[in-house]
């Protein structure tokens, strides 16, 4: 440690001795005593010092002899190589930006005199991106930038047609955002720029220090855009808006090779964006910068780090606004080939210029990108609606020129963005898209509600050709439809897509967005009380019992069989960032409680061990049987155990227990209007209540008061009429009101065990007849003799007698899937089986 | 009452000319101011060729004032291009009614054209010209002339599309002019072609998708929205109509229809359902040919109900579902109140205002009796909304003439009735159960052997069929 001490010292004593050396200290005083911290740096740090205080003396001796340099020990340069670069960059870029700046205000006053509005335009961009970095870099903004503020907009009234409009914008823009400044200047010029210059030279004496040491070391800082900096080997690179394109291509030859250091590629392609002073160049270097910022990091399974793609993002929004603004030049997948080396403009290709590139690919990228960061880390939320705006500006863009395919793409995007999110959020996320200069055709201002909006984004994506686009957009929108409540609209439109039946062969983000869809629909429906519904929806996803694999929250653990790590890697890609995730806990307590709702009362009804076989919910019955079985039952502590001991209490009869232990349940407070549902909820409880306390207790009265009903169950009278003659009109309950006592009759008949075997082996025939048939439907695929077997079907059920009626039904059910529930009963268990079973 | 209106909902799928019946009706009945509906009425006419009417309807809105002139030039217009279609038509039908020709010609439509080229010179064009005087004469009011060259038309010509049209047509001229059976005929003609267009458009779907044309499931869709609006003229004007509607209706395609594009169809079908409910459930075996969907039509109806109730629901509707989901005998009674006055002002349903009410007093009764097992006669009577008297007087009926009677007895002392129903026996139930099921056995029996003489070169595709089927269930 003393040892580094001192080298630190010795670092410091150097400065002070000469001027020269100044300016190298300079370089050092940074970063060491952030470092200084580190022991295990020291060594390195040493060296790194040693290195650059000599490079810059060197060239400060004799600028040609840079090549020298060659001669060092590669070791040594790799470390000096890493420690440098943020010294530099930082360096270069202060005094640089400064008179950058500078040169810019000069060209615009230039400008201004000779009326050309199109050139003051493009410096003023020029400018304003200084400054936002000026202000990244939490440094003071200069006081000439204010002044030229003020001098444009006063010398506004100029008539220059479009450059000038959108200048004026521009400027009433800038001058909103610098509003207190701006005014102080004007109060009184003189005394802001002081105020400014005693700011700056306090805070940053260093680097007006360095900068009359660097002009006079010769270094070619004079001009605006040339500087020079050390590369990599020790060769000097001459950046210059000259040699851009020789730099670019030397990149881009370099770019996927082995050992290319990527972080070196940026560096030098940012170098190259600072000098680059036409579009052209701009946005050739933009591309270059961008996807060798997405090369970044090659690996599949990381992700990118937070800055490499807030820079990264940055870089698409510039891009996506150069070529906004200038009509000149174009980015297509598909251009002639032209020569990369050679400058182009409008005039010279005479109207568009077309360059390589995509930008909707980086706009892809930059959402997979952040997709993956985002579920590696926690959620944030501010680069959310950085790169929902880029996503909105790259629409705009798209709008305007016109190109569908792309622009079919990134509405996808957006709408991916903006589907399965609370209108808060995304009004949060549509009023930051609203602040960016170019809008979109279809914004949140223009369509009122977010519904809205995500309707006018699925029917362009409707419109366009592209079939999966369609496909998913339109689960989007049922999605969309459903988080909102809007079950009927919700369920008609996924009917009506047709979208079950081909939804196999669909690729496995679709599957996911359908099995998302399905899951939010079944909420929907269980939110708007619509239980059975619910029921049925949920049912096919938690029969599986790979819920979480299936919507792609969670990696699936198999028990009997491992997965390949590229399966695994794969999965792992699939699964979506935490924001998105459908909650599973709620998902599955809204699934037990509907279907305990509907499964109670059904085993109430039933009383052969031969009935119990149908099963509604699998899943519920498992669980309740295991509840069952449990010797002790302690208090619930679980969602599941919550629901099991209410369906216990249900069964007993004693609804309200079942009331407020379902009540109790904390997951609801998950749920968007977590009363209303638990009201909702109450209400149902107590109207299943009813029916199971029928079904269970009626063997052991003849008569029931319905009066006493309603209390017991604190239901109006009406609703208890209501349920039972629903039930006696179903035949699920054989008995008859005296409306004149107000009293339910119950009628039994006892049967002798002949009559009852009897019925069994009826039943057991048509059983089996009916499964030859379906046997032979299967073996003759359905068609010809399905037909038949339909008619005959429909004649019978003409013939047979009302009590009969629920048969055909029931066959038709049964191969449509879970339908007709209410035929099960109406088999006729009401009145012909023996009593005696019912009470167990 | 207006809100339960709906002939702003049903005026637009139905053609110019039909719709003037139905704002005759609104002008009768008095629920819109009458001078909005002899506005409207007189904004149809104009549109038409019937200069005259549009007239007279004019002077009707405007007393005072003069009476445009474009109508006069108009009706110059009309008069000589009447004339000018009617020489052309007029040159074949000389030849049509020709009885030696009328002979000659055959099924087949091609060679008959072939024959009246080669022995008449009659050509194709020549026999458009009775298309466009149909339609001319449509247009101008003559309903029964304009049927009868579009029939011409119809058997002689090939294009599939004027034929379609020329379809439509007929049928609208059917309907105007009263011919109720040859209407009815038309209908069924009219929805077999649209019905028998589905195979083949099918395969031209998918290419039609991708030039971006209409799509034929859509047209077809169209085409049978507008067919089941036309067809409410038919049905509830044909003495058969009404269990027609709900054979046509209830069949899997049309009521598709409904629900996708027209649910205030619904109204109609519950209305039939209830109106047929004596031919449903009357007289039994005699009425043997009355298909199983009518006989369950009320059953059917309410699902229907039940699953569109949140895109459409009027008194009519909702009586059937507090009647038959709810068991709210109240709630039933006070929509049943409701309903009268819609019916009483529709359009289609007015003319059996009674009989429905009648009915719909049945089903009330009939439920009521099913889940009761003493009833109170001076309750029932209200629940049906009749007067005590009426009401003894009314189930009296009721028990005779059905087969209530054998179980229901009035008790005049304490004035209920007690319906006392005997379970089923158990020996029936089991007899039931087991009716079918040789015939059943048979069938499979009969099927299978016609499977096997198909050959065994068949059966190998078949035999993979299961299994595709478990997958796709396991995949569920």
């Amino acid at each position: 440690m003393s040892r580094f001490f001192r080298q630190a010292g010795d670092s410091d004593s150097e400065s002070s001795e000469s001027e020269d050396e100044l300016m190298s200290s300079e370089d050092e005083a940074p970063p060491k005593p952030s470092t200084a911290a580190k022991p295990a740096m020291s060594r390195f740090l040493r060296t790194a010092g040693s290195d650059s205080s000599d490079s810059s003396s060197e060239e400060e001796e004799s600028e040609s002899d840079s090549d020298d340099h060659t001669h060092r020990e590669e070791a040594d340069e790799e470390e000096s190589d890493e420690e440098d670069r943020p010294q530099i960059r930082i360096l270069s870029a202060v005094d640089k930006r400064l008179k950058e700046m500078e040169a810019t205000g000069k060209v615009m006053e230039n400008a201004l005199k000779i009326n050309d509005w199109m050139a003051i335009s493009n410096e003023f961009d020029k400018l304003v991106r200084m400054i936002q970095r000026q202000q990244n870099l939490s440094e003071p903004v200069p006081a000439f930038y204010i002044r030229t503020l003020v001098n444009l907009e006063s010398s506004m009234n100029a008539s220059n047609a479009k450059a000038l409009t959108a200048m004026k914008q521009k400027i009433k823009k800038a001058v909103k955002e610098y509003e207190t400044e701006v005014r102080k200047y004007q109060e009184d010029p003189e005394t802001f720029e002081r105020d400014y210059l005693n700011l700056v030279s306090r805070d940053v004496t260093p680097a007006t220090v360095t900068q009359p040491t660097r002009s006079g070391a010769g270094i070619a800082t004079d001009q605006v855009d040339e500087f020079t900096t050390v590369g990599k080997g020790g060769k000097a690179m001459q950046f210059t808006s000259e040699s851009i394109f020789k730099n670019l291509q030397a990149v881009q030859e370099a770019r996927g090779k082995k050992n290319t250091d990527r972080a070196e590629q940026i560096r030098i392609l940012e170098l190259l964006l600072d000098v680059a002073n036409t579009s052209y160049q701009r946005i050739r270097v933009l591309l270059a910068l961008i996807s060798s910022r997405f090369d970044y990091n090659s690996s599949v399974s990381s992700h990118m780090p937070t800055e490499l793609w807030l820079a990264a993002q940055r870089e698409v929004d510039q891009l996506v606004s150069i070529v906004a603004a200038d009509h000149n030049y174009s980015i297509q997948e598909m251009t002639d080939d032209y020569d990369e080396l050679v400058e182009r403009s409008p005039t010279t290709e005479k109207g568009v210029v077309r360059i390589r590139g995509s930008i909707i690919s980086f706009i892809d990228r930059l959402d997979d990108e952040f997709t993956r960061s985002l579920q590696n880390i926690d959620p944030h939320g501010t680069e959310y609606k950085v790169l929902y705006c880029t996503i909105c500006r790259a629409q705009a863009f798209y709008e305007k020129t016109s190109q569908t395919e792309p622009l079919g793409r990134v509405v996808m995007r957006r709408l991916e963005h903006i589907y399965c999110k609370p209108d808060a959020v995304v009004q949060a996320l549509e009023a930051a898209a609203d602040t960016s200069e170019v809008k979109p055709e279809m914004t949140l201002a223009k369509q009122k509600t977010t519904s809205g909006l995500v309707h006018a984004l699925c029917v362009y994506l409707y419109k366009s050709g592209n079939s999966l686009l369609r496909t998913r957009a339109m689960l989007s929108h049922i999605y969309h439809h459903a988080l909102h409540n809007d079950f009927y609209a919700a369920r008609d439109m996924l009917l009506m897509s047709h979208l079950q039946e081909s939804i196999h062969s669909a690729d496995v983000a679709t599957q996911i967005l359908y099995n998302r869809t399905v899951v939010q629909l079944g909420l929907c429906a269980f939110r708007s009380g619509l239980i059975k519904e619910a029921q049925g929806t949920l049912q096919d996803i938690f029969t599986t019992q790979r819920v979480k694999e299936l919507l792609a929250q969670g990696v699936h653990q198999q028990r009997f069989q491992v997965m390949t790590p590229e399966q695994e890697k794969a999965e792992k890609q699939r699964q979506l960032p935490f924001h998105m995730h459908i909650n599973t806990e709620l998902l599955e307590a809204a699934f037990l409680v509907s279907s305990m709702l509907v499964e109670i009362p059904l085993l109430a009804s039933i009383e052969s061990e031969e009935q119990k076989r149908k099963v509604i919910s699998k899943p519920f019955r498992r669980l309740l049987d295991f509840a069952d079985r449990q010797v002790f039952t302690g208090p619930p502590e679980s969602t599941r155990d919550h629901i099991m001991q209410a369906s216990k209490a249900l069964q007993d009869g004693d609804w309200e227990k079942c009331r407020d232990l379902i009540q109790s349940i904390k997951i609801w407070s998950l749920m968007p209007e977590a009363a209303a549902v638990k009201e909702m909820l109450a209400k149902r409880i107590q109207e299943q209540g009813l029916r199971t306390y029928l079904f269970t207790y009626a063997p052991h009265y003849s008569t029931l008061s319905l009066s006493l009903l309603s209390r017991t169950f604190s239901l109006p009278l009406r609703t208890v009429t209501s349920i039972v003659s629903k039930m006696i009109w179903n035949e699920e309950l054989s008995a008859s009101l005296d409306q004149s006592g107000g009293v339910v009759v119950f009628q039994r008949i006892e049967l002798t065990r002949s009559q009852q075997l009897a019925q069994v082996i009826s039943d057991k025939v048509a059983a089996m007849v009916e499964q030859n048939e379906k046997t032979l439907d299967m073996r003759l695929g359905g068609t010809a003799w399905g037909e038949r077997t339909d008619g005959t079907k429909t004649e019978k059920r003409g013939e047979q007698a009302q009590e009969r009626r629920g048969r055909g039904e029931r066959v038709r059910g049964a191969r449509g899937g879970a339908r007709g529930r209410g035929a099960r009963f109406s088999q006729g268990l009401g009145n012909q089986m023996p009593s005696g079973q019912r009470g167990q | 009452m207006a809100d339960h209106d709906l002939s702003k909902t049903i005026i637009p799928y139905l053609d110019r000319h039909l719709s003037f019946p139905l704002l005759a009706h609104l002008a009768e009945i008095n629920l819109y101011p009458k001078e909005e509906v002899q506005q409207a009425q007189y904004e149809l006419a104009k549109g038409t060729n019937m200069a005259d009417y549009a007239v007279s309807l004019f002077e009707q809105i405007y007393p005072g004032k003069e009476v445009p002139t474009e109508f006069d030039e108009k009706r110059k217009n009309v008069v000589e291009k009447n004339e000018r279609l009617q020489q052309e038509a007029q040159a074949v039908l000389d030849v049509i009614e020709n009885p030696d020709v009328a002979q000659a010609l055959r099924q087949d439509k091609n060679q008959n054209l072939q024959y009246l080229k080669d022995n008449y010179n009659l050509t194709l064009e020549q026999i458009t010209a009775l298309y466009n005087f149909g339609q001319f004469q449509y247009s101008y009011g003559n309903y029964s002339g304009a049927a009868d060259y579009l029939y011409h038309f119809r058997v002689l010509s090939t294009d599939n599309d004027l034929n379609t049209s020329a379809h439509w047509g007929k049928l609208a001229s059917d309907i105007l002019t009263g011919s109720w059976e040859s209407a009815l005929e038309e209908l069924n003609t009219l929805r077999d072609t649209i019905d028998s267009r589905s195979p083949a458009s099918l395969l031209a779907s998918a290419s039609a998708s991708a030039n971006n044309l209409p799509d034929p499931a859509l047209s077809q869709l169209h085409s049978r929205t507008w067919l089941a609006h036309w067809s409410l003229f038919v049905y509830f004007n044909h003495p058969q109509g009404r269990t027609l509607l709900l054979e046509t209706f209830l069949s899997p395609t049309y009521l598709n229809t409904i629900q996708t594009s027209c649910p205030w169809i619904l109204r109609y079908l519950a209305a039939a359902a209830i109106l047929s409910r004596k031919a449903a459930a009357g007289v039994g075996a005699a009425a043997a040919p009355i298909s199983s969907r009518v006989r369950h039509a009320i059953r059917e109806v309410v699902k229907v109900i039940q699953t569109e109730e949140y895109q459409y629901a009027d008194p009519v509707t909702s009586f059937l579902k507090e009647l038959y989901i709810e068991f709210d005998f109240e709630a039933a009674q006070r929509e049943l109140s409701l309903a009268e006055e819609v019916v009483g002002n529709d359009f289609f349903l007015n003319e059996f205002k009674d009989e429905f009410l009648d009915n719909a007093r049945y089903l009330i009764s009939e439920a009521y009796c099913r889940i009761h097992q003493k009833i109170d006669i001076a309750n029932l009577s209200e629940r049906l909304n009749l007067s005590q008297e009426e009401g003894e007087k009314w189930i009296v009926n009721r028990i005779r003439e059905t087969r209530m009677g054998a179980d229901a007895r009035i008790d005049l002392e304490n004035n209920v009735i007690e319906i006392n129903r005997p379970p089923l026996p158990v020996y029936q139930t089991v007899i039931e159960k087991t009716r079918q099921l040789a015939v059943r056995t048979q069938a499979l029996g009969v099927a299978i052997a016609r499977s096997g003489s198909q050959g065994a070169a068949a059966a190998q595709p078949q035999t993979t069929k299961p299994d595709a089927a478990i997958q796709t269930v396991a995949v569920n």
